[in-house]
């Protein structure tokens, strides 16, 4: 991971953290409930095999932070995240992934997630990962930058920044940082180039994983009424 | 219905043509026997009488008559004088009256009757081509110069020779002036219209084939197209009676003109049949070769009999050509052969007929010539012959380009399986190279470091080291994720590269107390640098990274990328012990710099060492396209 920034543990809230795990590796699961005795606060929710059970459970529970494991045995977790992004749309999104392959998270990003927890990783580090996020964090490497470049940069028309526009369209300071962030900057030393707060570079960041999921969903629809389904 | 019409036209076209002569020819017959005009009568005597010799006697001669003077030079003037027929004399006094009718009369002449000039062509033009005898006169008797008793009446016809043409009169028909003109109107019907449309055909189909020629460069079309036009120019100038200019000029044309449509006809068939060596050949190309010498010698010395002489070469030459296609047909002949058989033995028929009826009298309208409507048929089935080349010729066209187009489209295809097999091996080339790639990477790095797990997990008994190996299995996934990393797509972003890098590397030098100083630049693509180019940098990296934090006792390296000209720098400095780096190795014990050396040339990178006062400067210097500076 890039942002290798060690916050002081605890910041967050401890009632607030409510955990829901979607992974068929039972391993993981033992993982995440060792890693949590760290966190005696934190509750884990619940735990789904499979998508057929994710739909039934998941969807319903009341936890803040989802980890998703996108090799399901029924089906990729792209789909889910579709639904937990919009039913959900306060929560934290976190891919679990063993090896953080920047095509295929960019289509989960697209899909709604928050951010991605790289498997193999330590409990300390698992921990870190969540409070990062919940914390307004947002993980990123270089290559992920550079692709989120690449496809940001293809449509490049001016508007205002709240707009739901179908054209996706980045700030000069978005740009900044990407660049940074693909050149291999971590967040303070972006900060420090940027003269901004290393949780600033974070926002950044995190908005423009909305934007990119925001952009996947208009034009998702926008598919949707061009082939007369909606 | 249909299979009668399909044999009908599966009928070759020889056969038809038989046909239609022969119908024609039948039919010529019927309208050209020999029945007398009713009222009319033929008179076939007449006294002859020299003019310009007084010594000449007047004496008798049967008509037609060839004017035969001395030299045959016919330059001076004949008189002819004819008598009444007793027969018309009751009609003579009565309207509308008796006339006489001249059918071959020249070349220039007058009509007395009593002493009364009553008609006349070119009697009173001076110089200039004349030839009156190119077209019946017809000349009314009007009763008020009729004598009395009938056998007092007499007509003069006197004419007026011209060098190198022969002069003469043919029988002269007296009769009722109504039936008269219309035999008049019918003799000038096929003595002059039909001339006329004879050489507008000839001149249309001669046009037709010149352009044939031109476009196609077929000798034989040239060779009719020269015919016809020069067959048209020969009866343009036999139709009319009189032409301005000189007559030497005009009577040399006319008969160069027939020299040249015989040769070139003669030409056309050799091509036609294939005869394309020969002694008649030869004697037609001499023939055309000294036609205009020969003529124009003709001309000058005013000899007629130099001119008989060429006529019978002509024939001769003919004659050739008919034994030739004789002997030629003994191996059998095509349709077209057959059919220009056909039509020429049809023309020669008419030839004949002419001969025999005006030359030796057998039955049949001497003033009228089949030859003419006979050359009208020869064209015509030149023109067929014509039209079956050319619309055979287009046919292989057409064929040609089909087997053309087919060959065309199997080379296609034949291309297309060959591009298809070389994109396959290609493809197979590429995935062979790739896999031997990820295959060496995960025996030296994942491979290597599983081996060790598993040996020291194997060595550690009952006590597992558990940190140990958890370390070392985290290990092995960094190497596998690098591997993976260097599968992504980078296009030789080297800044890219070397952020993905420090991901890898940030923890062992966090771990050794090392601070990474971070001075990468954007910096222009490098060539190359793709998937093993990356995955060899990583080494070399890596490799780089493990000598500062194991031997430089270091506390700072700086990383840098920048562009200097036409290259792009990539610095690694540390602010070690590193003086005299290049004399030591950079791993004891390991493939250390060597390896290092090799890896960089494998991406076109050049390896520099430098002291970096303190510590060492690693560089690695990536050549640039011109374009991209």
């Amino acid at each position: 991971m890039t942002d290798t920034e060690e916050l002081p543990a605890g910041v967050v809230s401890p009632g607030d953290t409510r955990i829901y795990l979607i992974e068929d590796d039972h391993t993981i699961l033992q993982f995440l409930q060792r890693a949590l005795l760290a966190r005696p606060a934190w509750r884990l929710l619940g735990h789904s095999g499979s998508l057929a059970h994710a739909r039934e459970h998941a969807l319903a529970s009341q936890a803040n932070v989802f980890l998703v494991d996108l090799g399901l045995p029924d089906g990729g977790g792209e789909d889910l995240l579709r639904v937990l992004a919009r039913q959900q749309p306060e929560a934290e999104l976190l891919v679990f992934t063993v090896f953080g392959e920047e095509s295929r998270l960019i289509g989960a990003l697209e899909a709604g997630a928050t951010g991605y927890v790289l498997k193999g990783c330590s409990p300390q580090e698992l921990i870190e990962a969540i409070e990062q996020i919940r914390e307004g964090g947002a993980p990123i490497s270089p290559l992920l930058a550079r692709l989120l470049l690449k496809q940001f940069r293809s449509v490049q028309a001016p508007g205002p920044a709240d707009t739901p526009d179908e054209t996706v369209w980045l700030s000069e300071r978005e740009t900044d940082v990407l660049k940074l962030v693909a050149h291999g900057y971590v967040n303070k030393e972006i900060a420090a180039k940027l003269g901004i707060a290393p949780a600033t570079v974070s926002t950044h960041i995190k908005n423009l994983y909305r934007k990119l999921s925001v952009h996947s969903r208009v034009q998702v629809v926008r598919i949707a009424q061009e082939r007369g389904l909606l | 219905m249909r299979p009668l019409l399909r044999r009908l036209l599966d009928t070759p076209a020889y056969v038809w043509a038989a046909l239609l002569l022969t119908a024609l020819l039948l039919f010529l017959a019927q309208i050209t026997r020999l029945q007398g005009v009713e009222g009319a009568v033929v008179v076939r005597d007449a006294q002859v009488r020299l003019a310009g010799d007084p010594l000449a006697q007047e004496r008798p001669v049967a008509l037609p008559h060839v004017w035969d003077d001395r030299h045959r030079s016919w330059s001076g003037e004949a008189w002819y004088r004819i008598g009444l027929p007793a027969e018309l004399e009751p009609q003579a006094m009565q309207e509308p009256g008796i006339g006489l009718l001249l059918p071959r009369v020249g070349v220039r002449f007058r009509v007395l009757f009593n002493g009364h000039e009553l008609a006349s062509e070119g009697w009173r033009r001076g110089a200039g081509y004349m030839d009156a005898g190119v077209q019946a006169q017809y000349v009314p008797l009007p009763a008020s110069l009729m004598r009395r008793p009938w056998g007092d009446n007499k007509v003069e016809v006197q004419l007026r020779g011209q060098a190198l043409r022969i002069s003469g009169l043919s029988p002269v028909w007296f009769g009722p002036s109504e039936a008269l003109q219309q035999r008049h109107r019918w003799l000038m019907w096929w003595q002059v219209h039909l001339t006329w449309m004879v050489a507008a055909s000839g001149f249309l189909l001669g046009l037709l084939s010149l352009l044939i020629w031109a476009h196609s460069g077929e000798r034989l079309f040239g060779l009719l197209a020269g015919g016809l036009l020069v067959l048209t120019l020969r009866l343009t100038l036999s139709a009319p009676v009189f032409l301005p200019g000189t007559f030497g000029l005009w009577d040399y044309l006319h008969k160069l003109a027939f020299t040249f449509y015989c040769g070139l006809i003669y030409l056309f068939m050799s091509e036609l049949f294939d005869f394309r060596q020969g002694l008649a050949r030869k004697v037609v190309l001499v023939m055309l070769l000294l036609g205009p010498i020969w003529l124009a010698v003709q001309a000058w010395t005013q000899d007629y009999q130099l001119y008989r002489i060429w006529t019978g070469v002509i024939v001769l030459v003919c004659v050739l050509a008919l034994a030739q296609v004789m002997h030629r047909a003994r191996w059998g002949l095509d349709v077209n052969q057959r059919l220009m058989v056909v039509v020429g033995l049809a023309t020669v028929g008419t030839g004949l007929r002419d001969f025999l009826v005006v030359q030796l009298g057998l039955p049949g309208d001497a003033d009228i010539r089949w030859m003419t409507p006979g050359s009208l048929v020869l064209m015509f089935a030149m023109g067929w012959v014509l039209m079956q080349r050319v619309t055979r010729s287009l046919e292989q066209v057409g064929r040609l380009n089909a087997q053309l187009a087919r060959q065309v489209s199997e080379r296609e295809d034949e291309l297309h399986a060959v591009f298809d097999r070389l994109r396959q091996a290609e493809n197979q080339r590429v995935l062979e190279t790739e896999r031997r790639r990820l295959t060496r990477d995960m025996h030296d790095g994942l491979g290597s470091q599983l081996v060790q797990t598993l040996n020291l997990v194997r060595s550690s008994g009952e006590h597992i080291e558990s940190a140990a190996v958890a370390s070392m299995l985290s290990h092995a996934l960094e190497e596998l994720r690098m591997t993976l990393d260097s599968l992504e797509p980078m296009e030789g972003d080297l800044p890219t590269i070397l952020g993905t890098l420090r991901q890898r590397m940030a923890p062992a030098l966090q771990a050794a107390r090392i601070e990474l100083d971070w001075q990468v630049q954007e910096v222009p693509a490098v060539p190359g640098l793709e998937a093993r180019n990356v995955m060899h940098l990583f080494r070399c990296l890596q490799e780089v990274f493990a000598n500062v934090v194991k031997h430089a006792h270091a506390t700072r390296v700086t990383v840098r990328t920048w562009q200097d000209g036409a290259q792009v720098m990539l610095s690694v400095a540390d602010n070690g012990v590193g003086l005299g780096w290049p004399g030591r190795p950079l791993r004891e014990g390991g493939r250390g710099l060597g390896n290092l050396r090799l890896r960089a040339s494998e991406i076109g990178a050049d390896l520099r060492f430098s002291d970096a006062r303190p510590g060492t400067c690693v560089t690695l210097v990536f050549g640039l396209p011109a374009r991209a500076i």
